[in-house]
């Protein structure tokens, strides 16, 4: 990288605000995806909003692209450094800058951890409601590009239903400030867009979020059953009673397996098992609860347990969050899939998986956000073995020609990044493809906010043909455009 | 805009809206703001309604969008409109999937045909804006707009998963899904949600779903004053009870707070939030045909004659928000009423008196709130009202976005042009 651009950086986040060395950049080639990898052109660690704007704008004015990267934990290669770019690394912007308890916001730097949002309000009664399995490692900022869920977000919603405000530096360095603590600011729903945007339209700096109050009442059981299809018709069941639990997640014999071998949750050796929460107001989780019981009973379930204390209930919830990592207890190598299903299709695409991992010879697990048919098929493979990371890939690619097949999405919160831009045409048409790079144009006509994610091609934005009318109102002077 | 005479032009949109349009020329019942389209279409298909749009760009004719038309006079007022396009015979639930919660409508259902539709399978959309015989599903979710019932379950905003729109150009494009969670592309859904039709016309919505509950109640809290029903509000808000909806509403000054569940948990619950408000007010826990009353009182708020003025503020500067409205329209001879979201910080103000006067309401309110702290939105209003006041109010430094973002969806501003968010 240009020697001129570079001490250029320095001077904006000083010296100590560049990563030179190359051991330390190796930290930054690559995110949660560790198959791609790219050494990034610099990476610069700014400590405030201004010292982002100013990189920005120097990236703008020089033409030189540029990723952002929170903690690095996303699993597309949504943060994949552009090697002629820059990597703006927001793990420096890190404090909580505001708790409104009365109003139920919160007011934090990007870098904050996610979990540590919950843990700052905890005492008072309050907690922040997505909960991605990472929520210990991964921070808001990437939760907010990926629009992050999490096992509760069946009831709760998603990232976009809890970030209220963002400041955020704009692709030509201009701040972009969007909502706050009040709702519906008037305007069109750039917050809604922006959320989920993969880092592909600004920085964000400052996001405000929602926070809601603890449940009164929290029930957790745990069901066994003899097949994921019987497992999957006690979800419809469940479902189909009128009920919407907070969560309800399944796991497979192959990740029950590892989840025991890692963190040794007793969970019951089966084929499957449900983990299903409600919360609420004392007087529904006790109804509800008891009908969810019998649900499962009438699926046919061999065993129900009761998680009768906090401990017992987070005990339940370490094997289902542990389930990723602890694939490397059974498998040397193994590749997360995310896609999604309408969730009656569950047993059909569970058998097609199945057949998939006969042919291919290659195991696969199963572990869920069965509420909302959000599938993370495990591909276990071993790099030792020649061409089985390939033919890994083509299983994984695979999976989500069934879920497109059943009228599903190639990804239900890990995000499309740079891992599957190519399948996102198998979903969309050319003129939805189109239609959604209108955004982008507006956002960063200059294609240089973490180019070549999300979309396969990119769309030339260029100046607008045509004369634009202007509206009697913004000729009297009562609306005015920038 | 064409210089054809109108005869010719309905001919040549009758060739282009497609089978089963109605197509006509323009007439008096079809003004807004005493403003009359030259032309008025309603194609049968979401394909034709289409090709109509494409047709009126490529004759350089502007468009205005229309539903049930029960929000035709909110915003900025009307401008002079070529084509007035209705999506009224695109009425279909497409898709009700029951066991997947979700459901697919075409932008001109009604939201009562709609939940009477999904009410079959004893599932609903968790709404309740005003005039749901009349209101179309495109109409809800091109304002954004909601009831009471924002409280449990969110705007439209919060349900749309996917949508099909037409672009001013003729292009369809979609965005989302059919599933509850999709992160694939850009979120085009929530970009039109709100719109009010600036960027392009909705053609399908689909929606996540919520159950349609077995039973309900409402404790309906009578006080003595606004100052009285702000600190029984808050605890409302704050307490472990999760009503559906939690509603204030002024002269005479009330809450409602109701509750959705099982019977035993409505009944518990209603009793709970009674002994929140017993001592401070007269509060009556409401069922059936009392509790139906109860509500279409409350509706009253939203019925016509009169301006409506959305205010939003944080949850906690609502109450003194409303006081201070009270007592500043009361001094200014103005007649104001606010019903709505109590724990959410978002209500409509009713407003009656001068429009003059009702235009400095509308301005102080607004230097009350900074930026992202609170809006006024005039919402339906008289048109001397809307051209002395702007509808919106300040946007932010976001306009400059939402500008370059117009312009890339019609460069030649031909669709609701002026209509959407501040003035798009």
């Amino acid at each position: 990288m240009d020697r001129r651009f570079l001490a250029e950086l320095e001077r904006i986040v000083g010296a100590d605000g560049v990563v030179r060395d190359d051991g330390e950049l190796l930290t930054y080639e690559t995110d949660g995806l560790v198959k791609l990898r790219s050494r990034p052109g610099a990476a610069v660690l700014p400590a405030s909003a201004d010292q982002v704007q100013r990189v920005v704008r120097l990236c703008h004015d020089n033409h030189v692209p540029f990723v952002a990267r929170g903690q690095g934990t996303g699993l597309s290669g949504g943060a994949l450094p552009h090697p002629d770019g820059v990597l703006i690394v927001m793990t420096r912007m890190n404090r909580i800058l505001d708790v409104d308890l009365p109003n139920r916001r919160i007011t934090v730097e990007p870098g904050v951890m996610n979990l540590d949002v919950s843990k700052a309000v905890a005492a008072a009664g309050y907690y922040y409601a997505p909960d991605p399995s990472s929520q210990v490692i991964c921070s808001i900022g990437g939760n907010l590009a990926e629009n992050s869920g999490g096992a509760h977000c069946l009831k709760y919603g998603f990232t976009v239903h809890h970030v209220l405000g963002v400041e955020a530096v704009l692709p030509d360095g201009e701040l972009l400030r969007l909502g706050g603590p009040a709702l519906d600011p008037p305007g069109l729903d750039l917050l809604g867009v922006l959320v989920g945007s993969e880092g592909t339209l600004a920085v964000v700096t400052k996001v405000v979020l929602n926070l809601l109050r603890k449940p009164a009442a929290v029930e957790t059981l745990l069901a066994a059953f003899d097949s994921t299809e019987a497992a999957g018709n006690a979800v419809s069941g469940i479902i189909g009673a009128g009920i919407i639990p907070a969560a309800v997640e399944m796991m497979d014999r192959v990740t029950i397996e590892a989840a025991e071998a890692a963190v040794h949750p007793d969970f019951p050796r089966t084929e499957a098992i449900l983990i299903v929460e409600l919360d609420g107001a004392e007087a529904d989780v006790s109804a509800l609860f008891t009908r969810v019981e019998e649900v499962c009973r009438e699926a046919a379930a061999s065993e129900i347990r009761i998680a009768r204390t906090a401990a017992q209930r987070a005990r339940f919830w370490q094997g289902r969050k542990a389930a990723f990592a602890a694939m490397g207890r059974v498998s040397p190598s193994y590749y997360v899939q995310d896609g999604v299903i309408p969730r009656t299709r569950l047993p059909e695409v569970l058998g097609r998986i199945r057949g998939l991992s006969d042919r291919s010879g290659l195991k696969i697990g199963n572990v869920f956000h069965a509420g909302d048919g959000n599938l993370h098929p495990l591909v276990c493979y071993d790099e030792r073995v020649a061409g089985q990371a390939d033919l890994a890939q083509e299983v994984a690619s695979e999976i989500l020609t069934y879920c497109l097949d059943a009228g599903g999405s190639i990804t239900g919160e890990h995000g499309v990044g740079a891992d599957k831009a190519e399948h996102l045409p198998k979903m969309f048409s050319e003129d939805d493809l189109d239609t959604m790079q209108l955004v982008r144009c507006a956002f960063d006509p200059g294609y240089i906010c973490n180019p070549g994610k999300v979309f396969p091609t990119p769309r030339l934005c260029g100046e607008v043909p045509g004369p634009y009318r202007r509206h009697p109102a913004e000729a009297a002077g009562l609306a005015e455009r920038v | 805009m064409a210089s054809a005479p109108a005869g010719t032009l309905v001919e040549r949109l009758a060739a282009r809206a497609g089978p089963g349009a109605l197509v006509r020329a323009g007439e008096d019942e079809d003004a807004v703001d005493g403003v009359r389209p030259r032309l008025l279409a309603a194609p049968a298909s979401g394909e034709a309604l289409a090709a109509a749009l494409a047709w009126a760009a490529s004759e350089g004719l502007s468009v205005r969008v229309s539903g049930g038309g029960t929000k035709q006079d909110w915003g900025a007022p009307g401008a002079a409109v070529d084509l007035l396009l209705s999506t009224a015979a695109l009425s279909a639930v497409v898709e009700h999937r029951h066991g997947d919660l979700t459901a697919t409508v075409e932008a001109g259902a009604t939201l009562a045909a709609v939940n009477a539709a999904l009410g079959a399978h004893g599932q609903r959309l968790p709404w309740d804006p005003p005039w749901p015989e009349r209101a179309t599903i495109g109409g809800v979710v091109a304002t954004n707009d909601s009831g009471s019932l924002r409280h449990g379950h969110g705007a439209p905003r919060d349900s749309i998963i996917g949508v099909t729109m037409a672009r001013g150009d003729g292009r369809v494009a979609k965005a989302g899904g059919i599933v509850v969670k999709n992160v694939a592309g850009y979120d085009l859904a929530r970009l039109l949600t709100g719109s009010f039709g600036c960027l392009g016309v909705i053609l399908t919505a689909t929606f996540k779903l919520a159950p349609a509950p077995p039973a309900s109640r409402t404790v309906e809290i009578g006080v003595d004053s606004l100052e009285a029903a702000a600190p029984i509000a808050a605890d409302l808000a704050g307490s472990p009870l999760t009503p559906a909806a939690l509603e204030v509403a002024s002269a005479p000054d009330r809450l409602l707070i109701r509750f959705e569940s099982v019977e035993a948990s409505v009944v518990q619950q209603a009793e709970a939030a009674r002994a929140i408000a017993a001592g401070r007010g007269s509060a009556a826990v409401l069922g059936g045909e009392d509790e139906r009353a109860a509500w279409d009182r409350h509706a009253a708020h939203w019925s016509p004659g009169a301006t409506l003025v959305k205010l939003s503020t944080v949850p906690a500067e609502l109450f003194p928000t409303l006081v201070w409205l009270r007592d500043r329209a009361a001094a200014d001879g103005l007649r104001a009423a606010a019903a709505g979201r109590a724990g959410l910080g978002v209500v409509d103000v009713r407003l009656a008196g001068p429009a003059a006067a009702q235009a400095r309401l509308v301005r102080a309110l607004r230097d009350r709130l900074p930026p992202g702290r609170g809006s006024a939105v005039l919402r339906r209003g008289a048109p001397e009202l809307r051209r002395e006041v702007d509808a919106w109010g300040p946007i932010g430094d976001g306009m400059r976005v939402m500008t370059a973002i117009k312009r890339q969806f019609d460069p030649a501003g031909l669709l609701n042009a002026g209509r959407g968010p501040g003035g798009l």
